[in-house]
């Protein structure tokens, strides 16, 4: 039995239980956050990606007993409130969403990955980014990473 | 299909407000009557008093952007903007057929054959405008003005002498007295020079919900008092469950059942539908997971022991010698042509099985009670979901209600009922609602792949480099006839293919674009060599081969009557867009082809640059799509997009592996998958224009043609012919 606490999008959240439970789960089913996406389970696909203290993590590899003291944002609460991440509006406006399935893990990688890549190139991106899309939405993938880093450099 | 109009009812709400409900109408003709007072109209529309206006969309969607094209067709007859009707999925609509399966009824409810589209086209238009004409009408009649005073705006009937409007909100009491009469035979969708959404760009009307996160995936539903079920199923490709610790498991935390699930059928011999599994049943995910992982289990393989990727790759060496010819097709004299060619071309080609890896593991929750069953899935087919909760409860499907949920992607698995009939037995087993997650490894190893197939080509050219003989036999392990039996067969007089099956026990099934994902690959590359050995510009020699007829009625489903001047002008187009043909530096090359895939037609210009001698770069995708009229040209390049990624991943790296009869490739460690660093940063798509009235399929369409694009141009790159794949271990 493992006890830890931690925050799940600025509130504070305790978890007493199975200390190699994946955080995914946690999420998924004890916090009944159901934006973070199961894929793979093995790190591969980044459809489970959230932020922990800030940087991107793919959830199913993380067991719940290395939380104790982190905070932890996932999908739904990267937008301040009614008002979008930046990332969330590109997503949004550059259409990027087929089947949607890996896009709440996408936006999370790309939200951390502009935080240190604010001009990203085509390379940068090719060598940050690795999400999987079994739709093949990369292409506008790319684009709306280079739009919110637009919008972010203008805010 | 009988007529099927569309009929009202009006619902009562606990607040005393009214609804006006709306079926399905597939036809516009009329009834007598039109107004079903039994309750038992299955809503496509549904308006109520407080303003809100819901769609019920009646094919899944897996990706391919059905409940956007739903919501933009509604609101164009209604003059709505489509984000502000709310999405529902439309009930099950069908009937029982004499057997008590689940039939389709006005319209089919599943996504396959790029049809989607295509089904909900007239009925939905048809639909929304009856809708709007009933309002129409209840505002004349309130009004006592004429008909034709009036039209729709902005979600409400306008007056054009008044220049008052009333929002339908208001009028949906008073359509009760709209008489269908007045309206009979005047009911007709808007013309197409008074459209204002369709033909536009329209954005995914999900996207926001998807951007934050919402829970509208099947694997997002939850039920009060739902049991989780995680199913260690049998990892040979064919066998069943011989012993294992009950007691055991049993003891694991959170455990409380342990259930086998026999295989079926259970006759060996015959593919499976059910594999053979032993359920792990516990409070949470994690907890059935944990033990499911800790089982030891004991399963009987004999039956594929053996069979391995590489073996039946021998097999179908072998079989293009000397096996028996399962379905063939000629014309012409083929020897003939063969002994008076000015050259003869021949290769053997060959592709491995696909896996499909749907972004979202299969999964179903079932609520089985003893006189009927509820079911939550992703799943591509509603009636098919229907069937297989049928069939694994012995219900009628008159008992059985499924919600579907949005898809993260379908790709021809999701249509299978193996993960719905697994959560219905188990839910009937333990009397309690029971969710069935499948984990990658599950969704890999129980697999219906593409098939695999070997091919030998052999084709003729005369003195001036013409095509005058085509053969094509193939070794497959799967019905994928169409390589043997499409163009340039018919275009050339003198023609042979051979199709001959190979019996194994991979389980093999639909994936994106059947039979055409390989077909295209085959003939269109094939068809790149010759030309190249003929001393011909890839590009004339297609043009060439395609200016032979006008027309050809193909023979293999769905029988498309193909219009050769459409593919004219669509190489053309792309061959322009591209500037294909000019001089590329070194190491860089371009490839062109072209395929039709059920009704619709693309084209692919890929240019890539080499990286050493056994890698490449893709720069650059130009493409040109006939896809009838194009409902939402975003959406339609959307699918083009992925249709080209899907392509170039699937062509470098698709490759299900087993060996001694247990898949080998169960996760994206062992199943590579292109990611964004090798996806073209350039994708250009036109969409042609034909001046079509209606749509024709677009969803599986990009990728056949992708394949043999990205091969020419590699060959062109670098001289080396890719007649194997995956490319990544074949360069
Ligand atoms: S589910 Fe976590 S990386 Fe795939
Ligand atoms: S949008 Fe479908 S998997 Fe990425």
């Amino acid at each position: 039995m493992t006890t830890v606490t931690f925050k799940i999008n600025g509130k504070a959240a305790s978890f007493s239980g199975d200390g190699d439970m994946p955080l995914l789960w946690h999420l998924r089913e004890d916090a009944g956050l159901k934006g973070t996406k199961f894929g793979c389970g093995i790190g591969q696909c980044g459809a489970c990606t959230v932020h922990i203290n800030g940087e991107a993590a793919r959830s199913c590899s993380v067991p719940m007993a290395a939380l104790d003291g982190t905070s932890i944002t996932t999908i739904e609460g990267l937008a301040d409130g009614e008002r979008l991440h930046a990332v969330q509006e590109a997503w949004i406006k550059e259409d990027v969403a087929q089947c949607g399935y890996c896009q709440a893990g996408q936006i999370m990688a790309a939200a951390a990955f502009l935080k240190d890549n604010p001009n990203p190139t085509d390379d940068d991106i090719d060598s940050g980014i690795d999400n999987l899309c079994r739709c093949g939405s990369y292409y506008r993938i790319r684009k709306a990473i280079k739009l919110a880093a637009q919008n972010l450099a203008g805010a | 299909m009988t007529n099927h109009v569309s009929r009202r009812s009006f619902l009562k709400s606990a607040a005393g407000t009214t609804a006006l409900v709306l079926s399905i109408s597939s036809t516009p003709s009329v009834l007598a009557t039109d107004t079903d007072n039994s309750g038992n109209v299955t809503p496509c529309l549904r308006f109520t008093e407080d303003g809100q206006i819901f769609v019920c969309v009646p094919i899944p969607d897996m990706g391919q952007g059905m409940i956007t094209t739903a919501a933009q067709i509604i609101a164009e007859e209604l003059d709505l903007d489509p984000n502000q009707t709310s999405i529902e999925m439309m009930a099950f609509q069908g009937h029982a057929d004499a057997e008590g399966r689940a039939s389709e009824g006005p319209m089919p409810q599943g996504a396959g054959g790029s049809l989607s589209t295509m089904m909900v086209w007239g009925p939905l238009r048809h639909t929304a405008a009856y809708a709007r004409d009933l309002f129409l009408h209840a505002a004349a009649i309130r009004w006592s003005v004429p008909l034709n005073h009036l039209e729709t705006r902005n979600g409400a009937v306008y007056n054009k002498n008044t220049k008052v409007s009333l929002p339908y909100k208001y009028l949906v009491s008073d359509t009760r007295r709209a008489d269908y009469t007045v309206l009979r035979g005047n009911t007709t969708p808007k013309a197409a020079k008074d459209r204002t959404l369709i033909g536009r760009d329209q954005r995914n009307v999900h996207a926001l919900a998807i951007a934050t996160g919402q829970p509208i995936f099947g694997i997002d539903s939850d039920i009060p008092d739902m049991k989780h079920a995680v199913i260690r199923r049998c990892p040979h490709l064919n066998g069943s469950l011989v012993s294992y610790d009950r007691d055991a498991l049993l003891a694991l935390p959170g455990v409380k059942h342990v259930i086998e699930i026999a295989r079926r059928p259970d006759d060996l011999s015959r593919p499976r539908i059910l594999p053979a599994g032993l359920a792990i049943i516990a409070d949470s995910f994690w907890q059935a997971k944990k033990a499911a992982d800790m089982a030891e289990i004991e399963w009987d393989g004999s039956r594929a022991a053996g069979e391995s990727s590489a073996a039946l790759k021998a097999r179908m060496a072998e079989h293009l010698e000397t096996g028996e010819v399962a379905d063939s097709k000629e014309g012409g004299d083929l020897a003939k042509a063969m002994a008076e060619a000015d050259k003869v071309i021949e290769a053997t080609y060959y592709h491995p099985h696909w896996a499909h890896a749907c972004m979202e593991p299969h999964n179903c929750i079932a609520d089985v009670k003893a006189d009927s069953a509820e079911i939550w899935t992703s799943h591509q087919s509603i009636t098919e979901s229907i069937n297989a909760a049928a069939a694994a409860t012995d219900l009628p499907i008159s008992k059985i209600t499924s919600n579907v949920m949005r898809c993260g992607t379908g790709l021809g698995r999701k249509y299978a009922p193996d993960f719905v009939m697994e959560a219905c037995i188990l839910s009937k087993a333990i009397g309690a609602p029971v969710k069935v997650t499948w984990t990658r490894e599950d969704e890999m190893e129980q697999d219906h792949v593409n098939p695999s197939a070997m091919y030998r080509m052999r084709a003729a050219v005369d003195a001036k480099g013409r095509l005058t003989g085509w053969h094509v036999r193939t070794a497959a392990d799967g019905w994928i006839r169409n390589a043997a039996m499409e163009p340039p067969m018919g275009l050339v007089d003198n023609y042979r293919g051979e199709w001959g099956y190979i019996e194994n026990n991979v389980r093999r099934g639909p994936w994106r674009g059947p039979q055409h994902n390989t077909a295209a690959w085959v003939i269109q590359g094939f068809l790149n060599e010759v030309a190249i050995a003929a001393g011909k510009d890839p590009l004339d020699f297609l043009l060439d081969l395609y200016s032979r007829k006008d027309f050809q009625k193909l023979d293999t489903w769905p029988f498309p009557l193909l219009e050769y001047e459409r593919f004219r002008k669509i190489l053309k187009a792309v061959a322009k867009d591209a500037r294909y043909g000019r001089r590329m530096p070194d190491g860089w090359g371009q490839g062109i082809a072209i395929y039709h895939t059920f009704s619709g037609t693309c084209a692919h210009v890929v240019e890539i640059e080499m990286i050493g001698d056994t890698d490449y770069r893709v720069h650059k995708v130009t493409s040109a799509i006939d896809c009838g009229l194009a409902v939402n040209p975003l959406g339609v390049r959307a699918q083009v997009e992925g249709g080209i990624n899907d392509g170039l991943s699937a062509a470098k790296y698709g490759n299900f592996r087993f060996e001694d009869g247990v898949p080998v490739t169960n996760n994206f460690d062992s199943y590579q998958m292109m990611r964004i660093g090798e996806a073209p940063p350039e994708i250009n798509v036109r969409i042609m224009d034909f001046g079509d009235e209606d749509p024709r399929g677009t969803g599986e369409v990009a990728l056949p043609p992708l394949i043999p694009a990205l091969t020419n141009a590699i060959f062109a790159a670098s001289g080396k012919r890719v007649r194997t794949l995956p490319i990544s271990e074949n360069l």
